[in-house]
């Protein structure tokens, strides 16, 4: 009963690590969905650096990743993130957090 | 093959130039070798790189300003990634006359961009970069990649190609938040 308990609250889940590619200008996966608590690294693959910046109220950013450097974020905030790269303004990425 | 990379360069001069190459130039101008292709690329980086830096003294508009500034940050590293290349195959850059009539056509674009300030500057900044990616990226798809001969150097190319595309959608994107058509540009 207890350990059903533990489960339905979500406390025995180890936050796990996610990872998006940022290669061919574009995020890989573009879209993505988390738990609460999970981290989320990106990946520079191209040639030009890039950033993974939120848009929206809650802020974070990886700051600028030259080719092969990651940036990681631990998703604390639920709902959905929209991101994009602010050297490239035209990529943009989703991060939703449940 | 050698000759058909030597039309590659100068499309890509024509190309990038907006102009033609004499043909009598053509003609008297020798084979580009490996290292000369190599300089005509990183020449076009340069040119770019320059040309945003004149922008950055120019415009006063910030998004003018951080596009510019992604030019050269971009620019600046596939030249870095260009160098390395090169020192790896053991390559020097050779100056050549496809690299000197790329210049020379990018004196030219300075020259009259040097005339305009303000939202006329910017409109025709925009317009240059617009046109000078298409150009680029048409020379990559339609003559670079299907002549190359050196997998790396291909690859590179290959690897950049998308940047050139994004800084083109980038361009088109200001250009159109700007507004009115440019009577001053070409």
């Amino acid at each position: 009963m207890i350990v059903w308990l533990i489960v339905l609250l979500g406390l025995g889940r180890a936050p796990t690590t996610h990872t998006v590619e940022i290669r061919g200008m574009e995020f890989h996966p573009a879209v993505l969905t988390v738990a609460a608590g999970d981290t989320v690294v990106w990946v520079n693959r191209d040639i030009v650096p890039h950033t993974a910046t939120a848009t929206g109220r809650t802020k974070w950013d990886t700051g600028q990743l030259t080719q092969g450097r990651t940036g990681r974020y631990i998703a604390h905030a639920r709902g959905t993130a929209r991101y994009a790269c602010t050297l490239h303004p035209t990529m943009h990425g989703t991060l939703r957090v449940r | 093959m050698s000759r058909s990379r030597y039309q590659a360069a100068l499309t890509v001069a024509a190309l990038v130039c907006a102009t033609s190459l004499h043909a009598q130039n053509a003609a008297a101008a020798p084979d580009l070798s490996d290292p000369e292709v190599a300089h005509v690329a990183v020449t076009a980086n340069n040119i770019d790189i320059d040309m945003a830096k004149f922008a950055q003294t120019r415009t006063h508009n910030a998004a003018v300003k951080q596009f510019a500034q992604t030019m050269i940050t971009d620019h600046t590293a596939v030249n870095q990634q260009a160098a390395a290349l090169a020192q790896k195959l053991g390559v020097t850059p050779a100056d050549n006359a496809v690299s000197q009539s790329l210049q020379s056509g990018a004196k030219q674009a300075r020259a009259s961009l040097e005339r305009l300030h303000g939202a006329a500057f910017d409109r025709a900044y925009l317009d240059r970069e617009v046109a000078y990616h298409q150009a680029v990226l048409d020379a990559i798809d339609k003559v670079l990649v299907p002549t190359t001969e050196n997998a790396e150097l291909r690859k590179l190319l290959t690897d950049v190609r998308p940047a050139i595309a994004t800084h083109l959608e980038h361009a088109k994107q200001l250009r159109g938040q700007l507004g009115s058509p440019s009577r001053t540009s070409k």
